[in-house]
């Protein structure tokens, strides 16, 4: 059996096992856990194409993100749109945030398209809690009850279960997936990773600079669009800081950073290691976990402060990992494993 | 008329503040080619700085600006030293993304410490106001941080024009690689300069605290705001940083009063992309790649 068999194999393995996954397993909270991981995929993945492959890093994809989701739930609440249509609006509206954008950022290099980016992110959280009409400012949205989906008079899901978000997350998942699949190998693909080497060099063999990276930011953002309006949904609940906020950005930037930009398997490792550890952070897991290997005492005063505090501190971790990544990983993790193998390829020969 | 002067005068005084945090991210720049996202965190712990040395030892902001300057310019030399410098031939990207990451160390360092509640400092002469006449009144603690900023902001010109250390400051800001070989030590001149811009964003820090609220995240608007005007005046110019402090000051009172206050930050953000769109090289600056 060659490579590439066995790869497709296990490709075909994990599939299966994702896509059998909730009739054995009822526990919502582990669903929970799959969908937010889908999600994370989905927003690095999204990031990656832009970020990773054209090399035009984005610091304000909130902006995506966060209209994304506005628009399915301003929609809804408001309109009685339901989500599936509204999440169309949501594409439409980041298309046009987009181009603006990239017809403003992407006749600068460098920094510029990173202040700008952060700039229109800002614009777009402050006019959230601003339009107190649409969007009920700084309160947010809450959507108590989805519609259930139906196809004729046949009940597809009341969403009354995680089950139904979980198939819709591993669908984002993939389609992110199989699209950064597509771009790495198609002319475009090449395109972009020409404009991220060199983007002279790309020019001057009559790459159209801004066109491709319009593109790319388009794609981008529309994918974000769909993960923002997915979170927004599943979650019932959107407000400024949480879709729109600078922490949202710096996140999904920090699924690739972690992972390795521009490498497919760079966001889900990256996922793979953010979303437990958040996670454990804030369910305090970690000082419970302390606690009871007997390191922390629970009613002694670290323990009190560990228990108190170390939930509110999954952002000073991002903020940690961030700096050790770029100082010692600056490739990430896929970075380092391809180092590693060569070393080990090299010592073979 | 007298609320248009009323609003121009006080754009200006808080302007003046706003040039000092400008100032000191140009000046990394300048010298560096880094992006400080980092620094309105490093303002933002200026503040707490402030806010410290005021509940613990009763010291009056303004006073507490003679200790922070120094505290504050020792902190940025450690920055710099530690994590910037290995960063200095990096891509673009991992420079940003280093600051940012510093940036939230210290945003949620800070919140785990003194928790994210808002802190006021409120001295006797916090809410005083001078009439100036006309209808026109002046808040006192506005009046003597500009004063303050005006002073120091005048130092520092005196300090990169006429001493040795700060012309060397310049010429490394103008031509690292020419720099170094006329003799300057240009990492030395890293440090010196990454600590002069903590140190003028801590005072800035210092000089708002009677005036503004403090919690761990007031940084993120800040250093959004210090972009806003170093792009304004010009990357890398001081000239620049400074009038368009002035000029952001300004237009934010204007845009409260005539807008709204919840749309001011927006007008400033918009202005900043037009600025982008029609001349990105700023007011002062130089169109250099």
């Amino acid at each position: 059996m060659n490579k590439t068999t066995l790869k497709a194999l296990l490709g075909l393995a994990s599939l299966a096992f994702l896509l059998l996954l909730p009739r054995y397993v009822d526990s919502p909270y582990a669903l929970h856990m799959m969908i937010l991981l889908f999600l994370s995929v989905s927003q690095g993945q999204s990031w990656n194409i832009l970020g990773g492959y054209a090399g035009q890093h984005s610091v304000g994809h909130a902006a995506y993100f966060g209209v994304g989701a506005y628009t399915t739930m301003m929609l809804m609440h408001a309109k009685q749109v339901v989500p599936w249509v509204g999440v169309w609006a949501g594409v439409a509206a980041v298309v046009v945030v987009a181009l603006v954008i990239g017809s403003i950022c992407f006749r600068l290099r460098g920094p510029y398209f990173v202040l700008a980016s952060i700039a229109v992110a800002e614009i777009m959280r402050l006019s959230a809690i601003n339009l107190t009409t649409l969007t009920n400012g700084a309160e947010g949205i809450l959507a108590t009850e989805i519609p259930a989906f139906k196809i004729g008079e046949r009940l597809v899901t009341d969403f009354s279960t995680k089950v139904p978000f979980y198939y819709i997350g591993l669908f984002l998942g993939l389609l992110t997936i199989a699209i950064t699949y597509w771009v790495q190998h198609s002319k475009l693909g090449y395109y972009f990773q020409a404009i991220r080497e060199d983007q002279d060099a790309a020019h001057s063999l009559g790459i159209h600079i801004a066109l491709y990276k319009n593109i790319g930011l388009v794609i981008s953002a529309v994918l974000t669009s769909l993960a923002g309006s997915f979170y927004g949904i599943y979650v019932g609940f959107v407000d400024p800081p949480t879709v729109l906020g600078l922490d949202v950005s710096v996140q999904i930037m920090l699924i690739c950073i972690i992972g390795g930009m521009g490498t497919l398997w760079g966001p889900m490792l990256g996922s793979l290691v953010l979303v437990p550890l958040s996670e454990a952070l804030r369910s305090n897991m970690i000082t419970e976990g302390l606690v009871k290997i007997g390191l922390v005492s629970a009613d002694s005063r670290i323990g009190l402060f560990l228990k108190e505090n170390l939930s509110h501190a999954h952002v000073l971790l991002y903020g940690i990992l961030v700096v050790l990544v770029i100082l010692f990983m600056p490739d990430g993790l896929m970075g380092f494993v391809k180092k590693m193998a060569a070393r080990r390829h090299r010592e073979a020969v | 008329m007298a609320v248009f002067l009323q609003s121009l005068i006080s754009g200006i005084l808080i302007g003046g503040v706003y040039a000092l945090i400008g100032i000191g991210l140009t000046l990394i720049f300048g010298v560096m080619r880094v992006i400080n996202f980092a620094h309105g965190d490093i303002m933002m712990v200026g503040m707490y700085l402030t806010y410290l040395l005021f509940t613990l030892m009763g010291i009056d902001p303004f006073v507490s600006v003679l200790i922070s300057f120094p505290l504050m310019f020792l902190f940025g030399g450690f920055l710099q030293k530690t994590f910037i410098n290995r960063v200095l031939n990096a891509v673009a990207q991992n420079q940003i993304l280093l600051t940012i990451g510093l940036g939230l160390v210290m945003s949620n360092t800070v919140m785990l410490i003194f928790t994210s509640d808002y802190k006021i400092l409120t001295t006797s002469y916090s809410s005083s106001t001078i009439q100036v006449g006309g209808g026109v009144s002046v808040s006192t603690p506005l009046l003597i941080s500009f004063l303050i900023t005006a002073a120091i902001t005048a130092a520092l010109y005196w300090f990169l024009l006429k001493t040795d250390t700060g012309q060397a400051i310049r010429a490394t800001a103008q031509d690292r690689d020419a720099a170094q070989l006329m003799g300057i030590n240009v990492s030395r001149m890293s440090i010196i300069a990454f600590g002069l811009g903590a140190a003028l964003a801590g005072t800035a820090g210092a000089l708002i605290s009677p005036t503004y609220y403090i919690f761990p995240q007031v940084g993120a608007t800040f250093t959004l705001k210090a972009f806003v005007i170093t792009v304004l005046g010009g990357m890398g110019s001081v000239v620049g940083a400074t009038l368009g402090g002035i000029l952001i000051g300004i237009t934010e009172s204007m845009s409260a009063v005539y807008i709204s206050s919840g749309w001011k930050d927006v007008v400033v953000f918009v202005l900043f992309l037009l600025v982008l769109l029609f001349k990105p090289s700023g007011l002062m600056g130089k169109s250099r790649t």
